[in-house]
């Protein structure tokens, strides 16, 4: 009696501070905010655990411009977004760095960048082919795709499988790991290549692929993290605690297995499975907050990565490709010779991901829990 | 009889505590219900279909009980040794048996991983809780249940997280009770058989309090997210469910169904939570009683020193609670090291020199530990005091016989608990955007979720101490003609000294350890402790060996320093003191 008495109050508590509460604009032109925070000269960074942005090289940039920089850390990309959803009314930070192509049109449409001039004469044509308008800047892009451990297959005396159909077959029951799209970035970047790799085929569907991978128990993670270190059996993960090892393959970088050989003296028993259309060109953004106070410091921190001493050493630094004119992955033991480079990538659109993103989401959910 | 000006200002800190820690919730739940458009009875309703509820609301049930009742088993004889003989070094093994309970849970989970890895002695033993080869494989095929090995991995983690539980609350108790009661009752009928003695001695002097404690153990296991995370990566609980899809609920016209999944699981779990904590304060408060009759005769328990099977038990018990921090202690120092030849693991400091530098993280570990102490510290001056004023007004509408006011406020200093981290996390995020964005920038503002999470444990060790004092004591003492500070001193705080002291060190440890509401709340990196410190290490990628080892070298920082703070904590409590939570 009491308890429900408690609940009672709450839930009339609760209710009429819901009106108080505004919706979020759906207006279609933007207009660029006040500052949601002081500016107290700081310049205030909203990212993941970008390991390119170190210590040394934000001292570096203090020491360059005067501006001293305070990080606001969250998960992953998709933090990123709802991070800057959420704060929409009171943004409390000046520049995001790390949504990437299937999370900025979402970024974009609810006006939470506002435009900057940057010169992006510099960047490849691969990374501004997605976005080159004023409100976002790419800082680094790799291709999301299949890794596969090379050592078990041969031992299983398996082929390497040349359409995803394979994938659904007996020999790969439970042997798959594939982070959720609906937590996991690459896990996102992987769906949308499935829907263009499907939509190519006269009778495919991306989504009762889906459907038999949950029904040959594909193991899905919330993120990369465990789908490639606890599962995944050719990286790293095997050499750290809680290694389970159940997965011959997952979804990461073409160019992990580079990683991997450039942390292991030039070795690696991972690669990755070259199949067209079954990988995912990704690009991640840098751009100034809707709402920021310190926009001078955003727009010098944006043109000090995209320099080519920061940029280009984002392979070693931030283990992704640098998106500058001229420069590749290092040589060094084994970093370029094992990275993939696939044939025929799934690029996709801003208008694709726009239109389509949040459906696939909602679809993949049901194929999955249906299987 | 209180003076106004006292009533007033006690009211105004219960006034402020209460609606502090309960609006949070109430700002989350608004924004939730305006997101997707249900009130929370229909989200309630609609929580079989949430995604992947069901299953959560299922294996968190499992796994608490069973947590519990291992906590039980695990505790119980550990508790009862402790507390029944002399041991030379008591206060060095009841610091030990406290430091897990405020371990942060990343670090517990790495040690775990560590003692049930390839090459582990449970491994070589042929109990494989990873992999789940050997027996454990057979035993999943035969019966068909998915991953026994993860879910025994988990239970036994929680068991040995809550182990401090069973011993604050069952170790005094049975150090306390007088011997002679023991003997009286073996001369009557029904007291000579051991279960005799069991049922009619035992359980009624300590069953409140190992219920107390195991419906503790239920509560804690629970709310589990980060053991769950990486010791069963196949199953979510509740906790887990909300923490992966959390991150977006609450956004209008953005993901509803996260924030239908946030919504219908936080309202399950308040509702369960609510339950158990209701539980846990009437057993305290029975447990309270029957510990007041038993130190009335006030016998210390003089047995002599432990017996063999005594000191098996506890020096078990000993190693079951260290060794999962040697465990992470050590793997601060083995680097991997790999080449094409195959992969060979040196000893060395490579680690700890790049945790002290902070080459992996954007702070050092001393810019870290710096940060936990400050708000270590400031969590104590804030939490210590207004957990007492909770307390003692609890404890004085008790005596003035108003004890339904006194009960709603008893739970009401609990709900904390109850509620989801998510939920306090989104709260405080709105509530703190709405009315001041401002506090974003202030450094400190994470003492606040510090001190929301601090205070029901404040309560919990001072309410029952306070219970316990006599009045007269205070009455005696002021006849003496002492100053009312004097009296204060000699009457009535000598006697709570122990546990104030305890909730002090708790406090302290339990804010070092903190990481899920500063994580939530608070996400500028200049400002990260050593645990957040740690969990951001963890979650990088760990292509560089060095990144899990600099990872560990921090968490044996966080683990010496809980360690020295409960030492020393236990040496300003005095022998037979008491002080459970």
């Amino acid at each position: 009696m009491k308890i429900r008495l408690m609940l009672l109050t709450f839930l009339v508590l609760a209710a009429p501070l819901s009106g108080c509460i505004e919706s979020a604009s759906t207006e279609e032109n933007c207009t660029v905010l006040p500052a949601g925070h002081e500016d107290d000269g700081t310049l205030r960074i909203l990212t993941y655990d970008i390991s390119a942005l170190s210590d040394e090289m934000l001292e570096d940039f203090t020491t360059e411009t005067g501006i001293p920089v305070e990080m606001i850390r969250v998960d992953d990309a998709g933090g990123i977004l709802d991070q800057m959803m959420l704060t929409k009314e009171a943004q409390q930070a000046d520049l995001m760095i790390g949504l990437d192509n299937t999370y900025l049109p979402t970024a974009i449409d609810n006006c939470l960048l506002q435009p900057h001039e940057t010169s992006q004469e510099n960047i490849t044509s691969a990374a501004a082919a997605f976005y080159d308008g004023p409100l976002a800047v790419p800082f680094d892009q790799g291709d999301v795709c299949l890794n596969f451990d090379e050592d078990a297959l041969a031992e299983a005396n398996m082929s390497i499988p040349t359409h995803l159909n394979e994938l659904t077959e007996e020999p790969w029951k439970g042997k798959i790991a594939f982070p959720s799209p609906v937590s996991s970035s690459p896990g996102r970047a992987f769906l949308a290549a499935t829907m263009e790799y499907f939509s190519l085929e006269s009778d495919g569907d991306a989504m009762s692929w889906w459907g038999d991978m949950i029904g040959n128990d594909a193991i899905i993670t919330t993120g990369w993290t465990e789908a490639y270190e606890t599962h995944y059996t050719g990286g790293y993960g095997e050499y750290t605690e809680g290694h389970i090892g159940d997965a011959w393959m997952t979804v990461s970088y073409c160019h992990s297995p580079g990683v991997e050989a450039f942390y292991s003296g030039n070795s690696t028993h991972s690669t990755s499975l070259m199949i067209d259309h079954a990988s995912f060109h990704q690009v991640e953004y840098t751009g100034i907050i809707n709402g920021a106070a310190q926009i001078n410091g955003a727009r010098l921190f944006i043109e000090y990565l995209l320099t080519p001493e920061v940029n280009g050493n984002m392979p070693e630094n931030n283990l992704m490709y640098s998106v500058l004119e001229g420069y590749d992955l290092p040589e060094t033991d084994g970093y370029r010779y094992h990275a993939d480079v696939p044939s025929v990538v799934t690029v996709m659109d801003y208008e694709q991901i726009q239109a389509n993103m949040d459906q696939w989401l909602e679809e993949w959910k049901a194929a999955t829990q249906q299987a | 009889m209180p003076r106004n000006s006292e009533l007033v200002g006690r009211g105004f800190v219960v006034l402020s505590y209460v609606v502090l820690s309960t609006l949070p919730f109430v700002y989350a739940m608004a924004r939730l219900q305006m997101v997707t458009g249900q009130t929370p009875l229909e989200a309630l309703v609609n929580f079989p279909e949430a995604y992947g509820a069901i299953d959560a609301l299922r294996f968190t049930l499992l796994e608490a009980s069973a947590s519990a009742f291992l906590t039980v088993l695990f505790g119980f004889p550990i508790a009862w040794c402790l507390g029944r003989y002399q041991w030379k070094h008591a206060t060095m093994l009841r610091a030990v048996f406290s430091v897990p309970f405020v371990m942060p849970a990343i670090v517990v989970a790495m040690g775990f991983l560590l003692l049930i890895d390839q090459q582990s002695l449970l491994y070589k033993t042929g109990l494989d809780l990873r992999t789940e080869t050997g027996v454990i494989g057979a035993y999943a095929q035969r019966t068909g249940w998915s991953h026994p090995g993860h879910f025994l991995a988990l239970i036994i983690a929680h068991a040995w997280f809550n182990l401090s539980l069973m011993i604050r609350f069952v170790e005094p108790t049975v150090a306390r009770l007088d011997p002679a009661w023991e003997e009286q009752m073996s001369l009557l009928g029904q007291g000579q058989s051991t279960f005799g003695r069991l049922r009619h001695l035992w359980w009624p002097v300590l069953g409140p309090a190992v219920l107390c404690a195991a419906s503790l153990s239920f509560l804690f296991s629970f709310t589990s997210f980060a053991l769950v995370k990486w010791l069963t990566p196949f199953n979510h609980t509740l906790e887990s469910l909300m923490a992966s899809y959390g991150g977006s609920a609450g956004i209008a016209d953005y993901r509803v169904d996260t924030s239908e999944i946030v919504m219908s699981a936080s309202i399950v779990q308040f509702l369960i939570l609510l339950s158990a904590l209701y539980l846990t304060s009437t057993l305290q408060r029975r447990h309270s009683s029957r510990f007041a009759l038993v130190s009335e005769h006030g016998a210390q328990a003089s047995r002599g020193p432990p017996t063999f099977k005594a000191k098996v038990t506890v020096y078990a018990g000993f190693v079951f609670a260290l060794a999962p921090m040697v465990a992470a202690s050590t793997a601060s120092f083995r680097i991997r090291n790999k080449t094409d030849t195959g992969t060979t693991y040196t000893w060395g400091i490579e680690a700890w020199n790049a945790a002290w530098a902070g080459n992996l993280s954007t702070l050092n570990v001393a810019e870290a530990l710096a940060n936990s102490m400050v708000f270590a510290l400031g969590t104590l001056i804030i939490a210590l005091p207004v957990g007492w004023i909770l307390a003692s007004t609890i404890h004085a509408l008790e005596i003035s016989n108003h004890h339904r006011l006194a009960k709603a406020l008893d739970v009401a200093t609990l709900l904390p608990l109850a509620i989801s981290a998510i939920m306090v996390g989104l709260g405080v995020l709105l509530g703190v955007l709405k009315n001041m964005p401002s506090l974003f920038q202030w450094s400190l503002l994470p003492i606040l979720p510090h001190v929301i999470l601090t205070v029901p444990f404040v309560v919990r060790i001072m309410l029952p101490a306070m219970r316990s004092v006599d009045p007269k004591w205070k009455e005696q003492a002021s006849v003496l003609g002492l100053s009312p500070l004097r009296t204060w001193y000699h009457g009535y705080f000598s006697f709570i000294r122990g546990p104030a002291v305890v909730a002090s060190s708790l406090t302290l440890a339990f804010s070092l350890g903190e990481f899920g509401a500063s994580w939530l709340l608070v996400r500028t990196g200049s400002w990260d402790t050593l645990s957040v410190l740690v969990d951001t290490l963890m979650s990088r990628p760990k292509f560089d060996p060095l990144v899990q080892p600099t990872a560990m070298a921090a968490a044996t920082v966080l683990m010496l320093l809980t360690f020295f703070l409960f030492i020393l904590a236990e040496r300003f409590r005095a022998e037979g003191e008491g002080g459970g939570f």
